[in-house]
């Protein structure tokens, strides 16, 4: 277990930051796995590139020294070279931009109807989340805050500045669309496991629609300056079975419609 | 993970597509097929119980009830097969178990139905006027989609529920505060 850890492998499922971490956080939404994918397919002939480049330069360094070799070869023109220097580093790029322009798009694009709609609102310092699909007029709505709990109140296990005291309840593959914005300041809806970033701009409503295809509990950041406690604006996005995600909202329905 | 591990490794396509989408290919996968058989029994006596209906429709409502089910219950049925596989008198007791689960799963359920308020998973489908990232003219028109049904259809038109669903979906409590104390003082920006 421990060697494991040496070498950088975990065995469960790596959904928040964890110390020394070198690669990504396990992916839990089809877009996820379309980002690792295309970062290893490019790492691959980055590597290539940069291997071939290195070997070019070390090559020269090492052969035009001043006493072994004082006077290199004095080549000014090269017709054939030049051209497939030109060409060859043009085209590479092309070829990058193929499968990077089409994950793009299709991580913008609605593809189905979503189920259910989740907005997520930036204050400072806090987040606020409505559920407002099961609504039946303005006023009643599911809301809560979402605070990052304090480094003094944390217990056994819970990671620092990570944990929040109401987490995001979202069903598990289940189309969701998530409208982010924010309240004052701009703000930011990361969940690395999710493959999302999203700005919450005040006054715009930005949407991403996810699909979470397994249960467990996601972390996640502020990723945009918000102001003095912007370390303590995390997000915790836990998706639960569909069966066990409408118990939920419905028991957190019924003592707001006694209220009302 | 072990799930999926334990299952025959699908597709990638297979392996994103939802539950719901499985079904509505209707090309019926066979596995599907099997899981309802074995759950069939009790699950059709709670739907028939439920709803007083024709027998197609009750098959459509067992069905729906079993979208969300197949996947974990196959897996289960299969990890605890496995291991017993060599004592091969414990399986029907296992699948005993298994169809008792259900039962109990499906009539929680139904008292939570009954209890609660029904909650559908349902929401303002994507608009093909708004395409973009930015939602924000969509929870506008939305809103405004409402008021104008309203100021036509007359107040509490039941063609106009649909749009008040979509503009609370979509926009924030605060925003529709705000834009409800300016209609009252009659300084609303939009057309209405």
């Amino acid at each position: 277990m421990i060697v494991l850890e040496w070498l950088f492998l975990t065995i469960a499922a790596c959904d928040a930051a964890e110390p020394w971490q070198l690669g990504f956080q396990d992916a839990a939404t089809p877009m996820m796995q379309g980002i690792i994918d295309l970062h290893h397919d490019i790492f691959f002939f980055l590597i290539l590139i940069l291997v071939f480049v290195l070997r070019i330069l070390v090559r020269a360094l090492w052969h035009f020294h001043y006493q072994k070799n004082p006077i290199p070869q004095r080549i000014v023109h090269g017709t054939t070279i030049e051209i497939l220097r030109t060409i060859f580093p043009s085209i590479i790029p092309m070829f990058i931009a193929i499968p990077s322009f089409a994950l793009l798009y299709s991580m913008d694009e609605v593809v189905v109807d979503p189920a259910i709609t989740i907005k997520a609102i930036g204050h400072q310092w806090y987040r606020t989340y409505e559920y407002s699909d099961y609504n039946s007029s303005d006023e009643q709505s599911l809301t809560f805050d979402s605070y990052t709990i304090p480094e003094d109140d944390l217990e056994l296990g819970q990671s620092r500045l990570l944990e929040v005291d109401n987490r995001v309840v979202v069903p598990a593959k289940t189309h969701l669309r998530i409208i982010v914005t924010s309240a004052d300041v701009p703000h930011s809806w990361a969940v690395p496991s999710s493959g999302v970033k999203c700005d919450a701009v005040p006054g715009r409503l930005n949407q991403i629609s996810i699909s979470v295809q397994r249960e467990g509990v996601y972390y996640g950041q502020c990723s945009e300056i918000c102001g003095t406690n912007h370390a303590f604006t995390s997000i915790v996005v836990e998706a639960v079975p569909r069966k066990d995600y409408g118990s939920r909202v419905s028991n957190q329905l019924i003592p707001q419609t006694g209220e009302a | 993970m072990a799930e999926a591990q334990s299952d025959k490794t699908p597709s990638l396509a297979e392996d994103y597509l939802l539950e719901k989408e499985k079904q509505d290919v209707a090309t019926k996968p066979v596995e599907v097929k099997e899981v309802e058989s074995a759950v069939t029994a009790s699950s059709v006596e709670g739907a028939t119980d439920k709803v007083e209906e024709t027998p197609a429709a009750a098959a459509v409502e067992e069905s729906k009830e079993d979208a969300p089910a197949p996947a974990p219950e196959e897996s289960t049925e299969a990890s605890s097969a496995s291991p017993e596989d060599s004592t091969s008198d414990t399986a029907p007791a296992a699948a005993e178990e298994s169809s008792e689960t259900t039962e109990e799963e499906n009539s929680g359920d139904q008292e939570a139905s009954e209890e609660t308020p029904d909650i559908k998973l349902e929401t303002a489908p994507a608009d093909f006027r708004f395409p973009t990232t930015n939602q924000t003219r969509h929870c506008f028109t939305r809103y405004i989609e409402y008021h104008r049904c309203v100021a036509a259809k007359g107040e509490g038109a039941p063609e106009c529920d649909k749009f008040a669903k979509y503009y609370r979906a979509l926009c924030p409590s605060d925003w529709i505060e705000k834009w409800n104390e300016q209609r009252e003082n009659g300084t609303f920006p939009g057309p209405l």
